[in-house]
């Protein structure tokens, strides 16, 4: 976005065909929003003091603004918290839109690193977060080094991995699915 | 005896195991069998297969509901991003029976079927129902004597109240983990933040500075309406940050009190007469007055 004190948008940047694919990935009651902006006054992206938070990435997503929205970061902030979706008076759901954008975002590769990293541990080790030093920390509480998920069971992570193959992961992974 | 199949996630069993101490504690002593979930995977978080479509994140969430479909058994889990993925996945197939569909075509190429029979609970609602206060009450070993506690539900705990099976009557004023450190001894009173965001998740990792910043907009909040000798937690990723977050910013010199955190288990294991040092291993801001307070000091 150009630097000024008010941001022109340019409508011409316009993408319908965005927009169908915000529909496509959840954003199904995208056009009902009428900018009401209750959902910026109860979401913590917003109180922290995130620029463009919900009710402007709505408003860009109404508008089809897929530059706008693919390149900025802030979606990868929200916290998944649904309070958006409880308050919305018009049941538009805006934190399926914010999820629609990153899907759309994570086909083009414009997603922050750490998204990666936690597909990497999901399909790995079963666990999105994986953090070491683990079994040092169980067994002083007494617990088994490890629990008894999927770092347990061999077998059943290859069943797991298999499920996983056969989601869209298989098209976005950076990695091999092996 | 009751069962519960007991969904472990990843923070807890990797990184604070004393809350699964605590949960496997609490449920033994309150007569519950805890069923191990052989095989389950992370949820996943949010930031994983949810973010990439629904028939991946359905497609993920349901080799754990599979897992309790084949025992037979209901979950419940301490962290409220568990909570909150596993159970709106399952929404997300309740409500689109095509998607079910795509699910189970998956499924059938691992000789498996998602049938969605397991309900999701969380510890809060668990004790709350399926235990209940009185019954609670009945077991507490240890009365936590008047202790001041400022609790903290966390958001995905509550909402999208359509996804869960129950809830509290107002989920923009919580009562129940109040009235389960109430039914342990304690006071947990009201105040006027207790359904804001702590930070943590997401904001956390991609934004630290301004999560924490809005997480000591809370604590400044509780310290000045309620000054408590403990926030109880009722998800682990919020305790991560109540717990680590305070001692994160006392370090930046950005605060000058800290109060203890722990999770509503962890609280009540103490309760229920657990050794602290299992309890609280990992706990960084001391828990010195608290356990003084529980003995009966003041
Ligand atoms: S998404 Fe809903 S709450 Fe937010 S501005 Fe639009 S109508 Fe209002
Ligand atoms: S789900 Fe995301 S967009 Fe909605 S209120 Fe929470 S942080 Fe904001």
């Amino acid at each position: 976005m150009e630097e000024s004190s008010v941001n022109v948008i340019n409508l011409n940047q316009c993408d319908e065909e965005f927009i169908k694919e915000l529909e496509k990935f959840g954003a199904e009651e995208l056009k009902e929003c009428i900018q009401c902006g209750k959902c910026a006054s109860t979401c913590p992206m917003a109180l922290a003091g995130l620029d463009f938070y919900i009710k402007r990435i709505i408003h860009a997503a109404t508008l089809g603004l897929k530059d706008v929205l693919l390149e900025d970061s802030s979606v990868w902030g929200c916290q998944s918290c649904n309070r958006c979706v409880e308050i919305c008076p018009m049941d538009v759901k805006p934190y399926e839109v914010i999820q629609a954008v990153r899907r759309a975002a994570v086909r083009v590769e414009s997603c922050p690193a750490n998204t990666y990293e936690g597909l990497r541990n999901l399909y790995k080790n079963g666990h999105a977060v994986f953090p070491k030093g683990f079994e040092e920390r169980r067994k002083k509480v007494g617990l088994p080094e490890k629990p008894p998920t999927l770092v347990s069971h061999e077998e059943l992570r290859k069943k797991f991995q298999e499920v996983l193959k056969q989601t869209s992961l298989a098209d976005v992974a950076p990695f091999k699915l092996d | 005896m009751k069962q519960v199949g007991l969904f472990l996630g990843c923070n807890i069993p990797f990184n604070r195991p004393d809350i699964e101490y605590s949960a496997r504690y609490i449920l033994k002593e309150l007569g519950v069998d805890a069923v191990d979930l052989e095989g389950a995977s992370c949820c996943p978080a949010f930031g994983t297969m949810p973010s990439l479509d629904i028939e991946g994140w359905a497609a993920a969430s349901a080799w754990n509901l599979v897992l309790a479909d084949e025992k037979g058994i209901d979950l419940v889990t301490g962290c409220g991003s568990c909570y909150g993925s596993l159970n709106e996945a399952k929404h997300h197939m309740e409500s689109h029976p095509e998607l079910k569909e795509k699910v189970n075509q998956i499924y059938a190429k691992v000789g498996k079927e998602y049938k969605g029979t397991a309900k999701i609970s969380n510890f809060i609602n668990f004790l709350y129902e399926s235990v209940g206060l009185e019954n609670i009450k009945a077991k507490v070993k240890n009365n936590l004597n008047g202790l001041k506690c400022a609790v903290q539900t966390g958001c995905h705990n509550l909402w999208p109240s359509r996804a869960y099976p129950s809830n509290e009557d107002n989920t923009f004023y919580p009562k129940r983990m109040r009235e389960i450190c109430e039914a342990l001894g304690g006071a947990a009173p009201h105040y006027s933040a207790i359904t804001d965001c702590c930070g943590m998740g997401a904001l956390r990792s991609n934004a630290s500075d301004k999560s924490l910043a809005l997480f000591k907009k809370k604590l400044d909040v509780i310290k000045e309406e309620l000054d408590p000798d403990i926030c109880v937690i009722g998800c682990s990723s919020c305790l991560l940050q109540f717990d680590g977050g305070q001692a994160l910013l006392a370090e930046q010199k950005k605060l000058n009190y800290q109060i203890p955190a722990l999770h509503l288990v962890q609280l009540t294991a103490l309760a229920l007469g657990a050794d602290v040092d299992k309890v609280a291993a990992f706990a960084k801001i001391p828990l010195n007055g608290v356990i003084n307070k529980i003995k009966g000091g003041n």
